[in-house]
């Protein structure tokens, strides 16, 4: 069943139900059915697994961790991994493993906050645009055609060197100054096609105000498309983040992020690539796992885009 | 035709004054007069005759104007921390590094991508699908700056075949242009892969294939070419991909490029020469948009209409 489908029998078992209680019942099912979908497909299902368990680590390995991140010890400087460090130690003998949980942290922080700004952003922008349509839609969208394609990059630079300080926050508002556009035309698309349907119409009929169809009607079933757009946007952001302080112009040391890490493993790379490489497969498996869960929850929760 | 074509050129100039018009905006928030006393002793007659002479007193809108007069005719104004340099001087120095490693990163990725991607198509749903669609996947995810360091740590350090950096010889040249190379390569596998696959279930392929046309000459007279098309279209977005990955390719293989000299600009706090760059990248996508677009309409008459 597709997410209208359900909406729209919602629609005709209770029109007066609050907000609330609207129809849980069908819902569930629908969620229940993604699910089902999402967990039969082999790649997304061990990615996803993947996904948590990297973000479990990075959540509970600096607590589990027996070593002090910060503690300096040349004694144990540059080692491969062993037993007692897993990833080994970088330049300084800092515990690795412990490390990499916490640059992860500041990375996914960075990663998950600059994906919601992105939505938020994207979801207003292509929801006027849809929903108001006509000339604005047409001048917004041309505006949008305007800005397609530029590199983020250094528009992430301007606006940190605008705002002259470079943290967590910044990086959010560097990473998705310039990033979504594709988000608000993905909006604005569903927005544009839920407009047609009977259900809207029949709303806008019985008299029901702009906001309410926005808000009751529209947003909700735009809610797939976002959650999709959550994993579409994130490996962008991360990468975006380890490409901006590997120039040294993001997160900057003592403060650590997984660019940031590969930035100070580069310095030492020829004698001890352990140092670069840890941080950088940490990234990569981050981004492999989101683009596979991003595919799968199109495949689950949009059936009709599914691959034959 | 011709039509689309002027129409679509003519979108292109209000399109390029408001990128234009947001980069200088945006870096007139960065603040203060270029010509502090602090960083550039002149004596004050001097710095009057600099101010008059950059119109550093004039409001917003009149610099604005000037600025877009000297884009359009290719003068995009004095550095502010070099003495007698403008950024003229630099594009013209280090863009040409910069294009031919763009270039040659391009053309790796299309010889290996497409390929690839035809290969995993035309053996849709096996294990050379499966494989090349997962090394794809992966090649997409990791960072470019794990793929460079891995090549100079294996080909350079330890088998020592090619120089580990500089971009002089042409073997200086390989390791770069393959580590830029390697997104975008997966980029195409995945994007002629998901085409052909399209492409195959067409009702013009059944029918040459029931006129007895060999499987091969249909793959190849008619699949491939219609298969294509859309890897024109990902050519500009890809344009900006590569922009990005220069940042972190030129440095880490110490090529003085565009990507090096933005870095060292923004250090330098040489917002001139940051305004000057950005402004061309953002031009240079904007008018690769620009022929995309018009080469699809030519490729695919069926665009035309909704496009123009």
């Amino acid at each position: 069943m597709s997410v209208t489908g359900a909406r729209e029998e919602a629609l005709a078992s209770g029109p007066g139900a609050a907000p609330a209680s609207g129809a849980p019942i069908r819902q569930s099912n629908l969620w229940k059915d993604a699910w089902g979908r999402y967990v039969r497909n082999k790649a997304a299902a061990i990615a996803g697994a993947v996904f948590v368990v990297v973000l479990l680590y990075c959540l509970i390995a600096p607590f589990a961790s027996p070593h002090d991140p910060d503690a300096v010890n040349f004694a144990l400087a540059s080692q491969t991994p062993s037993l007692e460090h897993p990833f080994g130690t970088d330049k300084f003998g800092r515990d690795l493993f412990t490390r990499t949980a916490l640059g992860g942290r500041v990375s996914m922080l960075i990663g998950f906050g600059a994906t919601l700004a992105i939505l938020l952003v994207g979801v207003i922008y292509g929801a006027i645009s849809g929903f108001i349509g006509g000339r604005v839609d047409n001048g917004l969208m041309r505006f949008l055609d305007a800005l397609y394609g530029l590199p983020y990059l250094p528009f992430a630079i301007i606006t940190l060197a605008i705002i002259g300080r470079t943290n967590t926050w910044t990086m959010m508002i560097a990473l998705s100054i310039a990033s979504w556009f594709t988000t608000a035309r993905i909006v604005r698309g569903q927005v544009l096609t839920l407009k047609e349907n009977d259900y809207v119409r029949a709303a806008k009929a019985v008299g029901a105000r702009w906001y309410r169809i926005l808000g009751r009607h529209l947003l909700p079933n735009t809610l797939g498309v976002l959650i999709i757009a959550i994993f579409l946007e994130l490996p962008g952001v991360i990468l975006g983040e380890a490409f901006l302080s590997f120039i040294g112009l993001g997160i900057s040391p003592p403060d650590a992020s997984w660019g940031a890490m590969a930035q100070e493993g580069r310095t030492v790379f020829r004698s001890h690539p352990t140092a670069i490489i840890v941080p950088s497969v940490a990234i990569a498996t981050l981004v492999l796992c989101a683009n596979f869960v991003a595919d799968g929850l199109r495949d689950a929760l949009d059936p009709r885009t599914r691959e034959t | 035709m011709l039509k689309f074509i002027v129409r679509r050129v003519f979108w292109t100039i209000p399109v390029l004054l408001v990128v234009i018009f947001l980069t200088f905006i945006m870096m007139r928030q960065i603040g203060g007069n270029p010509f502090r006393q602090s960083e550039r002793a002149v004596p004050e007659a001097v710095q009057r005759n600099l101010e008059a002479k950059f119109h550093v007193n004039d409001p917003w809108y009149q610099q604005y104007a000037y600025y877009v007069k000297g884009v359009f005719t290719f003068d995009l104004g004095p550095s502010l921390v070099v003495r007698g340099r403008d950024v003229n001087d630099i594009v013209k120095t280090h863009f040409p590094k910069s294009i031919e490693l763009g270039v040659y990163a391009f053309l790796f990725a299309l010889v290996l991508g497409v390929p690839l991607g035809m290969i995993a198509a035309l053996r849709h749903n096996t294990w050379v699908d499966y494989s090349a669609m997962f090394v794809s996947n992966v090649f997409h995810a990791v960072p470019s700056f794990l793929v460079a360091t891995l090549l100079i740590y294996f080909v350079a350090l330890k088998a020592g075949w090619v120089p580990t950096s500089g971009w002089t010889s042409w073997e200086h040249k390989i390791l770069p242009s393959i580590a830029l190379g390697f997104g975008p390569m997966a980029l195409f596998a995945r994007l002629v892969r998901g085409t052909m696959l399209e492409t195959l279930q067409q009702d013009y392929v059944r029918t040459a294939r029931a006129k007895g046309l060999r499987y091969r000459r249909v793959v190849g007279l008619h699949v491939l070419r219609n298969s294509l098309i859309p890897v024109v279209t990902a050519a500009g977005p890809l344009l900006g991909f590569i922009i990005t990955g220069s940042f972190v390719i030129e440095l880490i293989f110490n090529i003085p490029g565009i990507g090096q000299n933005y870095v060292d600009s923004i250090s330098n706090r040489d917002y001139s020469v940051v305004m000057g760059l950005t402004v061309l990248l953002s031009v240079i996508v904007i008018l690769a948009n620009l022929v995309v677009d018009i080469l699809y309409g030519i490729l695919d008459p069926r665009t035309r209409d909704a496009r123009s």
